[in-house]
């Protein structure tokens, strides 16, 4: 008996869709590499030559290295402060019980109810009256706040399967509460806590619209995704920068995607149930 | 006694150590603005001028007499999500089913699905202001086809379906991944038993696959909802509304009436008005596909 392994047309059709699927980052890609005109007589084509002109005088026109840095700077910051801070928050809101730990969890929570949109203006409104507006600790402050609420969730609701009983060992042997949530408690939480700095990573990178409201038009400051905007987004915008311009700015992203492949599907899975 | 309080004391300043840190930083970046919007939207202010003028409930009564423009935006919000939710879902899931057999060719199929998703809105954007235009325009004269000739940015018919089609290209592995991790978990002894009793592939998806992954078809359900109510980078990036205010959402109205047409009582009115539209709508929503999945 010969064993034929039969494909429906449905399958085939979404395997061969997948393939087109990338197709608008490949054009953006070959044209990259070619000068106007060309984009616009041979926008199939492969470019005549991968000279990589454009890429550079992109790269230095457009400060790519201070936004690159800006962007690296913001990111990690974020990530830092978030790592740092949300998982304390979340076990020791998991674990007291009591009207302070009540009122503490739904200060922080809350703004996952609330659309973004609904209060950014008031936010700015904030950023400006401290004097934050246009300034790379401003940012990074607002962008922390913004991420905490999803990550003090997720790992709320991952501490309350942890076992108690190794925190109880530790008391017995004589640790602190401190040491012993460094030393026990912390290395628990590290499949939450990957994902929480999955998400976060992807988010801050590919922010514009906190960027732009807190750093305004302070050029030095910005970040990547906001800076292609201003700088690319009107009518009659300069292709011949700005595609090179996209994909230096996609690359990290990218790369991050195929190193962290297992982390950010699970991730997006894990951060979908915040209903 | 004293040991206790001092041991209580202790216990109350740890707390403060873990939790406020974290507490601060929410205040500072969500909690207090959206409490002083409660402040704002009781006055006529232009944002900047020391004097606010108290109006009372006056900017809620305007939205709802006399702001044609934030109607207007709510309609393409409500036709926006009714598209949007629909192709989404009904595509991933379909998607999902495909990929879901587990081979190494779907597992590359899934992470060109994917992909878009971790690209940057402004990315996504500024590659699609290009394909439109000197792309199409290189394409029509090539093939001479009318289809890319036609306006696709500049007539609102069209700057809807752009829309649409673009944030189903950019978020449609995202709702895929969640299907996918919903099929996985259907036993497999269900769907073999099903079929030794002589059900077709059809009747199996039908009666069991379907009713055993209701959970994640009410998440996503329920994410796409919410991304579709809240729409808004991809306005500001990609549209900025237009043409003549076709692809408007209500929170770029919103952001429009604060930033551009400097009212700020009247964006923080509105915003309050968004905030009781999208908790009415998820509550809602909760509601019903809650009530499937008991039925399933």
């Amino acid at each position: 008996m010969k064993k034929v392994r039969k494909i429906s047309p449905l399958s085939a059709i979404i395997f061969i869709c997948s393939l087109f699927w990338l197709m608008p980052l490949l054009l953006i890609f070959i044209n990259s590499f070619k000068p106007y005109n060309d984009m616009l007589q041979k926008f199939l084509a492969l470019p005549e030559s991968w000279s990589l002109n454009m890429y550079l005088e992109t790269w230095t026109r457009f400060k790519f290295p201070m936004l690159i840095g800006n962007t690296l700077l913001y990111t990690v910051c974020t990530v830092l402060i978030v790592a740092l801070l949300a998982p304390m928050a979340a076990y020791k809101l998991a674990r007291t019980k009591g009207k302070l730990s009540g009122v503490c969890f739904v200060l922080i929570i809350m703004p996952m109810m609330v659309p973004f949109q609904s209060y950014m203006i008031t936010l700015t409104r904030l950023v400006a009256k401290l004097g934050l507006t246009g300034n790379r600790a401003g940012y990074i402050l607002v962008s922390a706040g913004l991420c905490m609420p999803l990550a003090v969730y997720m790992i709320h609701g991952f501490v309350k399967n942890v076992p108690i009983e190794l925190e109880e060992c530790a008391c017995i042997d004589g640790a602190g509460k401190v040491r012993t949530y460094f030393n026990i408690v912390l290395p628990l939480l590290k499949p939450i806590l990957t994902t929480v700095i999955v998400l976060d990573t992807l988010a801050t990178w590919n922010d514009i619209i906190t960027n732009q409201l807190i750093i305004g038009g302070n050029a030095e400051a910005m970040n990547i995704q906001n800076a292609l905007y201003m700088q690319f987004s009107a009518q009659t915008a300069d292709w011949e920068h700005a595609l090179p311009g996209i994909v230096m700015s996609m690359i990290p992203s990218l790369v991050f995607f195929i190193f962290m492949q297992k982390h950010i599907v699970g991730g997006v899975t894990a951060g979908a149930v915040k209903g | 006694m004293k040991a206790k309080n001092k041991g209580k004391a202790k216990e109350i300043l740890i707390f403060a150590l873990f939790v406020f840190p974290a507490v601060a930083f929410v205040l500072f970046s969500t909690d207090v603005p959206f409490l002083m919007n409660l402040y704002y939207s009781v006055f006529e202010w232009n944002g900047i001028s020391k004097d606010m003028k108290f109006v009372g409930l006056q900017n809620f009564v305007n939205i709802f007499t006399k702001d044609a423009l934030f109607w207007k935006s709510a309609v393409f919000t409500l036709k926006f999500s009714v598209f949007f939710v629909i192709i989404v879902n009904i595509l991933s899931l379909t998607v999902a089913l495909v990929m879901s057999k587990e081979k190494k060719s779907s597992s590359v199929g899934r992470a060109f699905y994917y992909i878009p998703y971790i690209i940057s809105l402004t990315a996504i954007s500024l590659i699609w202001k290009f394909i439109l235009g000197p792309g199409f325009e290189s394409l029509y004269k090539v093939t001479g086809w009318e289809f890319f000739n036609w306006s696709w940015l500049g007539t609102g018919k069209l700057a809807f379906f752009v829309v649409v089609f673009m944030t189903v290209w950019q978020n449609l592995g995202f709702y895929m991944v969640n299907y996918i991790a919903g099929i996985i978990a259907v036993p497999k002894e269900l769907i073999e038993a099903a079929k030794i009793d002589g059900a077709r592939k059809f009747q199996v998806l039908r009666k069991i696959t379907i009713p055993m992954i209701m959970p994640a078809i009410s998440i996503c359900m329920l994410t796409s909802l919410t991304f579709a109510f809240k729409l808004f980078d991809v306005i500001m990036v990609f549209t900025k509304g237009g043409p003549a205010n076709s692809t408007i959402s209500v929170a770029y109205n919103i952001y429009k009436e604060a930033f551009v047409n400097n009212r700020y009582g009247m964006a923080t009115a509105k915003s309050l008005v968004f905030v009781v539209f999208v908790l009415i709508i998820t509550v809602i929503q909760i509601k019903v596909t809650k009530s499937k999945e008991v039925e399933a």
